[in-house]
């Protein structure tokens, strides 16, 4: 079965994309939402963008149809207005009244005043070497028109009509003809340069029409992998978990066989009369309650772990001083690091504070971590157990640490984050034979988790490990507290 | 024959001739000199065209431009002659200080000019110092009178036997009547 599970490790570190898996696997382990928010953050970024785009696209369309609007207005009105001074010099020649005359002769002034205007304003704005030199030629043609108008109108004031009619005829005409192409020549010319614009406005279009498909598919391809992610990181979790539990139930089964293995045998030489006398009757008698305690310690930590799990755990807290933290750890461990042949190193800080805690619930921590520093001490066999006080790691408050070291064979790095999952169990744990359920550290810090302490470790491969238990410090009013309740220093458990 | 047909177009053509004498003066006199009620008075210019280059007339030269002996400009412009309505202020000052006639004689003096042949074409009346402003901005060989206070750039003042209206010794002023 270990073989099985050896191998399916094997094929799992085979996988193409490791590293995109650990990240699935982190993501999913803190939560979908945040890739989703970054999905959505993506989303809403481009969203900015498109928006901007098509604002700006409809900004240009808007200018071009005011500037069409506007070119087209200036034009009708150049027309209208050179038109105007030309009816109203005629307008003249159709009275003989001076007074009149005079009147006609003024708006004809006025509309070429309006005309004159209107060509520098052509002139300025003229954008294009063409319509510069059509601006020049208009206004040479126009003052012209204006010398030749002057005489008429001068002919019809003084009352010479027939003169007047003369000199419109044989000049005027001409003039104000050369005016007119020049008039339709402007307007070709803003008819070109309309169709420039708005072939720009098209392709500005096109293009905008072209981002937004792009953005609309990447955005929906940046959809499909964050669904695709959270899918695959949630069922790289099951996989992770199922394969977990069947690592649980194979090192379960195998920590219970070994003891079975031996309450049976033990059980069969004792049924078949093989034991004689009284000294190995003595013997098997204290083998099978070892082993019996063991198998109960197996199930007792299963359902520890499942309690804890449920939720259904609650430690009562109370101020703890770390001498009888330290003797109730000595007690429930002293026979196992003694007979592991392990040495202990005990550095105790003195004049510690009392700290918050469940005497249980830290004993059981304590003894989960000792019991682990045992199992993976190797051969140096020397555990340092300390205890001293330090600022936490924001640096706000002080707090007293319990740390347990070892010099074994270390955690790699990339295993440091996932140590404290259930079941968790190391390749190299496995693969060098060393029994266990993979809840001892899960268990420890969930416990200090829910006293409102926390487990951490430092730890290099092949130099060995160092976990802490960082407990609170009773303050003044948890101390009174306490005394007020006068209840037992023991701890309470559902 | 041809003298009496002369004379029946010279009654007739006076018969059309406005009389604005009678309505300008209530005592009905045709005499300009009498009709003056007023004691102040302002100074009449001579104006032409911008581009004529005559800067100053004598007044017997002006005498001979508006009674329209004299037919152009020494440019070769031909002289068009700017007059208000029969009745107005200005106009008597012109009758009375220039030609040195009444309505009725410059009537007559143009109507027999015309007709002979010696006068080319008859004053142009304009209503309005306004209308007699722009008419000579717009003909070149334009000349008429203004008040002072009606003048502007748009036309060019000419000195009357070397004098401008501030010049003492200028003889053309136009007398106010009471209540203008």
């Amino acid at each position: 079965m270990t073989r099985q599970l050896n191998s399916a490790f094997h094929r799992r570190s085979s996988y193409p994309l490791p590293f995109l898996d650990r990240l699935l696997s982190t993501a999913s382990r803190h939560s979908a939402i945040l890739l989703l928010f970054f999905v959505c953050s993506g989303v809403a970024v481009i969203g900015v963008f498109v928006i901007r785009d098509l604002q700006a696209a409809s900004a240009e369309a808007q200018k071009m149809y005011i500037g069409s609007v506007h070119g087209l207005q200036r034009i009708g009105e150049l027309q209208y207005d050179a038109q105007e001074t030309r009816r109203a010099t005629l307008y003249a020649l159709t009275t003989s009244d001076s007074n009149l005359q005079v009147e006609y002769a003024d708006q004809s002034r006025n509309a070429d005043q309006r005309v004159k205007d209107g060509i520098a304003e052509y002139g300025s704005q003229a954008m294009q070497p063409a319509e510069t030199a059509l601006a020049k030629r208009l206004s040479s043609d126009w003052e012209k028109y204006l010398d030749v108008r002057d005489e008429v109108l001068a002919s019809i004031l003084e009352g010479s009509t027939k003169e007047a009619v003369s000199l419109d005829l044989s000049g005027g005409v001409p003039a104000f003809e050369r005016v007119r192409e020049d008039l339709d020549e402007v307007k070709r010319l803003y008819g070109e340069d309309a169709s420039r614009s708005q072939a720009n406005i098209v392709a500005s279009s096109r293009r905008s029409s072209f981002k937004l498909f792009g953005i609309l598919s990447f955005t929906f391809l940046l959809s499909s992998a964050a669904v695709w992610a959270i899918q695959r990181s949630r069922m790289l979790s099951r996989i992770q978990l199922a394969k977990l539990q069947m690592e649980f139930v194979a090192s379960v089964s195998h920590e219970l066989r070994t003891p079975l293995a031996v309450v049976s045998s033990a059980a069969d030489n004792i049924a078949d009369g093989l034991i004689e006398g009284k000294d190995a009757l003595r013997n098997y008698g204290s083998m099978l309650q070892h082993q019996s305690r063991s198998m109960g310690h197996l199930v007792d930590e299963i359902l520890l772990f499942a309690s804890t799990e449920a939720g259904t755990n609650r430690y009562v807290l109370q101020p703890l001083q770390v001498s009888a933290i330290i003797d109730s750890i000595m007690a429930t461990t002293d026979g196992l690091i003694r007979k592991a042949g392990f040495a202990l190193d005990r550095r105790i800080e003195p004049g510690l504070p009392l700290v918050m805690g469940d005497l249980s619930g830290i004993t059981q921590c304590l003894q989960n971590m000792i019991s682990n520093a045992v199992k993976y001490g190797g051969q140096d066999r020397r555990i340092t157990l300390r205890a001293f006080g330090a600022r936490s790691d924001h640096g706000v408050h002080r707090e007293v640490r319990i740390s347990v070291g070892d010099h074994g064979i270390g955690i790699d790095s990339s295993e440091l984050s996932r140590i404290f999952d259930p079941f968790y169990r190391s390749l190299r744990v496995t693969s060098a034979q060393i029994h266990g359920s993979g809840l001892g550290l899960s268990l420890a810090k969930r416990i200090a988790e829910s006293m409102g302490g926390k487990l951490s470790v430092i730890s290099e491969l092949s130099v060995g490990s160092t976990f802490t238990l960082h407990l609170q410090i009773a303050k003044g009013g948890d101390m009174q507290k306490a005394t007020d309740a006068s209840r037992p220093s023991s701890s309470s458990r559902p | 024959m041809l003298r009496r047909l002369t004379k029946i177009l010279i009654v007739l053509a006076l018969a059309a001739w406005p009389h604005a004498d009678a309505a300008q003066s209530p005592a009905g006199s045709s005499d300009p000199l009498v009709a003056e009620q007023s004691s102040t008075s302002e100074p009449l210019v001579i104006v032409v065209n911008r581009s004529n280059p005559v800067d100053d007339l004598s007044l017997v030269e002006l005498r001979r431009v508006f009674l329209g002996n004299r037919s152009h400009w020494a440019n070769g412009r031909r002289i068009t002659l700017v007059m208000r309505d029969p009745g107005e202020p200005e106009r008597k000052t012109i009758l009375r200080d220039v030609c040195g006639m009444n309505e009725d004689q410059l009537k007559t003096h143009f109507l027999h000019g015309l007709f002979t042949g010696e006068i080319l074409v008859s004053p142009k009346i304009l209503s309005t110092p306004t209308g007699v402003r722009k008419f000579i901005f717009n003909v070149p060989g334009a000349i008429g009178y203004l008040r002072v206070s009606d003048l502007d750039d748009s036309v060019k003042v000419v000195r009357i036997d070397e004098l401008l209206p501030d010049d003492k010794g200028y003889k053309l002023h136009v007398q106010n009547q009471a209540g203008n």
